[in-house]
């Protein structure tokens, strides 16, 4: 099947550009001028991936980022001509589970696209796993603490599933940014840094004190068992 | 001779300052008691030797003479000798008469009273001359006790003196650090200035010699301040206004070169020109980005870094690199630094190896007393010696022909690896190639 793209950028060349070449990279890609428009299309029609410009006229990208991610998972890549530390972060934080910057490729965008695709995947471990009170069921993708569901977008599961995979080994900064984001690694350690501090948000019974996804200074993240 | 401080030469004018008034008020007190002292001395034993002379004189007719000296000595130290023509009789302490001075001795002799401070077998005295009918009348008065009295009052004088312009260096040292605090205020505010901290401010003064200056700077600061976000702002408004056209002309260029062969001729050399050339410039745009944001931000995200562990992860990124040996001296080799600036340099360096010289043969990262070591080694024709710092510099490229790169590579690896307050250079490698080496600091 096709995967269908919502490409929300106000640029209208922009949006013609990577519009045919990511056709060529074999998506159907729809686009959206304006923030609005695009909630507007994606109340109606199903996406599997929406590309988001951050500066967005009207509604911002990050409320738009906010909305799709207050509705479910989505898989939303933001595009931000910034590559100031604030903007990148702001945009991770407001749930988006990956970020590319101006000017990217097409192909360099495809390849991203389809890594993520494949987060919802049992990965490669297949069977229930315990840490605490978290119960992660890999094959549905679900994942319970002290008997109610958390709703975990598929990177920050995929990133629960590696580390409690590992049952308390230490995983490298490197490991995790290959095994989850899969594509060359170019050292963004802010990707994984919000993505786990999302996800402490979610698991963590204090977040600012974690006790189940622990920092290993120098070399990566553990869980505690 | 390096200068001394203001703070120091404060503290010693002052102390020399002391010192000099309190020597000059200690000497002319030290005179004048003393003066005094010995005066009242003096006066006290010319009138007693006037009383004894009554007395010898007396029984100089009568006789009995020795007797009435002998009740005369005043203490075991004191002395009396009447020197007659052809007879000297003496009483009390023993004293040769040959150790008195001729000059008191002819005064005596000529009829005159006299008296003269001298040392007697190492003891100060006051001898007191006085004519006797025909004989002289010499009295010697032990000044022991009024020496003790001297030596207590220098000793308690010099004390006083040297306490006072101690205590006056102390004080000049404290007032001038006092005085000083607001400029070492102003150092420390200029420091954090000067490394980038431009919320920087001074402390309103109170003082109204200093508040004048503290309201300039602050307020030149603040102009600074402004400037500097004026002109980020700007490079951020100008990043954006490129990266857009630039995205539409990559993947615009990225369609029309999978349709490359629906063009032939001229028009397809030209399309490869056109696209090949649109990369290399957003290439180019995206390098003078990040160089021209190294220049006035700093979003230093410093951890500890595996050096061995970085190499072996950008490496595996290229699987042209797959077959060049790693040499990692010991694991793990950590350093201090933001891990995508060390990407990069890892990075542009690898470029730069396949772009010039065929590709990199070797990687090592190799450990040194106080810094580890990045070693790329390739096995091209290597770089001349008058060009090796000027390739690190921004577009100075040696050879302009097919070349894809930006001009910029080895200038971000420079500035990169001069952040991490480490050093790039490039040197020959035996027997042929060029080696990139890069020295970082250790951690801790």
């Amino acid at each position: 099947m096709q995967v269908r793209i919502l490409l929300v950028e106000d640029d209208e060349r922009i949006r013609q550009a990577l519009g045919l070449a990511l056709g060529d990279e074999g998506f159907d890609v729809e686009d959206a001028a304006s923030g609005e428009l695009a909630l507007r299309r994606l109340d109606a029609e199903t996406f599997d991936v929406v590309l988001l410009d951050l500066g967005l006229p009207g509604v911002d990208g990050l409320d738009v980022c906010r909305t799709l991610r207050s509705r479910g998972d989505l898989p939303i890549i933001v595009v931000t001509a910034r590559t100031d530390a604030h903007d990148v972060i702001s945009g991770l934080e407001a749930g988006a589970d990956d970020y590319v910057t101006k000017p990217l490729m097409a192909s360099v965008l495809a390849a991203r696209i389809r890594a993520l695709l494949r987060r919802r995947g049992p990965g490669r471990v297949g069977d229930t796993l315990r840490v605490g009170d978290i119960v992660i069921r890999p094959q549905e993708g679900l994942v319970h603490r002290g008997g109610s569901e958390v709703h975990l977008t598929r990177t920050e599961f995929r990133l629960l599933v590696e580390l409690a995979g590992a049952h308390g080994r230490i995983v490298s900064r490197e490991q995790l940014l290959q095994r989850v984001w899969g594509y060359d690694y170019f050292g963004d350690t802010r990707l994984l840094d919000v993505h786990i501090r999302r996800l402490r948000r979610k698991i963590e019974p204090n977040p600012d004190d974690p006790a189940v996804v622990l920092t290993v200074r120098g070399s990566g993240y553990r869980i505690h068992t | 001779m390096r200068r001394l401080s203001l703070h120091w030469r404060v503290a010693l004018i002052l102390g020399f300052g002391t010192l000099l008034v309190t020597s000059v008020l200690a000497i002319a007190t030290w005179n004048l008691a003393s003066g005094y002292m010995l005066r009242q001395r003096e006066g006290s034993a010319v009138r007693q030797a006037e009383v004894n002379v009554r007395l010898v004189e007396k029984s100089l007719d009568s006789g009995g003479l020795d007797e009435l000296l002998t009740g005369l000595t005043t203490g075991p130290d004191s002395s009396i000798l009447v020197l007659r023509p052809g007879k000297l009789l003496t009483a009390g302490r023993p004293v040769d008469a040959g150790a008195l001075p001729d000059s008191l001795l002819d005064m005596g002799r000529r009829g005159v009273s006299a008296r003269q401070r001298i040392i007697v077998n190492d003891l100060p005295m006051i001898a007191v001359t006085m004519p006797v009918a025909n004989a002289v009348y010499v009295e010697l008065f032990p000044l022991e006790q009024l020496d003790r009295t001297f030596q207590y009052i220098s000793g308690l004088l010099i004390t006083g003196t040297i306490a006072s312009a101690v205590l006056g260096a102390l004080m000049g040292s404290w007032a001038s650090k006092r005085a000083l605090r607001p400029l070492s205020e102003l150092n420390a505010a200029a420091r954090r200035i000067a490394s980038g901290d431009l919320q920087a401010r001074l402390p309103a003064q109170g003082d109204p010699d200093l508040k004048a200056l503290a309201e300039k700077f602050n307020s030149t600061v603040a102009e600074l301040e402004q400037r500097v976000l004026r002109d980020s702002r700007f490079a951020s408004d100008v990043s954006h206004e490129l990266r857009s056209p630039l995205t539409t002309m990559v993947n615009a260029g990225e369609v029309l070169r999978r349709r490359l062969s629906l063009l032939p001729g001229p028009a397809g050399q030209a399309l490869t020109l056109l696209t090949s050339e649109v990369d290399r410039f957003a290439r180019m745009v995206v390098d003078l980005l990040e160089i021209s944001r190294d220049d006035q931000t700093d979003e230093r995200l410093c951890e500890e870094v595996d050096l061995g562990a970085l190499v072996r992860n950008v490496v595996a990124t290229r699987p042209q690199l797959a077959e060049v040996p790693i040499e990692v001296a010991e694991s793990p080799v950590v350093v201090l630094a933001d891990r995508r600036r060390l990407d990069r340099v890892l990075t542009n360096l690898l470029d730069n190896a396949e772009r010039h010289a065929g590709g990199p043969v070797r990687l090592a990262v190799t450990r040194a007393a106080d810094c580890v070591r990045l070693e790329v080694d390739d096995a091209g024709p290597g770089v001349p010696p008058e060009l090796r710092e000027r390739i690190f510099e921004r577009f100075a490229r040696g050879t302009r022909g097919g070349d894809s790169g930006s001009g910029l590579g080895l200038a971000l690896v420079s500035e990169h690896v001069k952040r991490h307050g480490g050093r790039v250079w490039v040197q020959d490698r035996c027997p042929i190639g060029a080696q990139f080496v890069v020295e970082l600091p250790c951690a801790g």
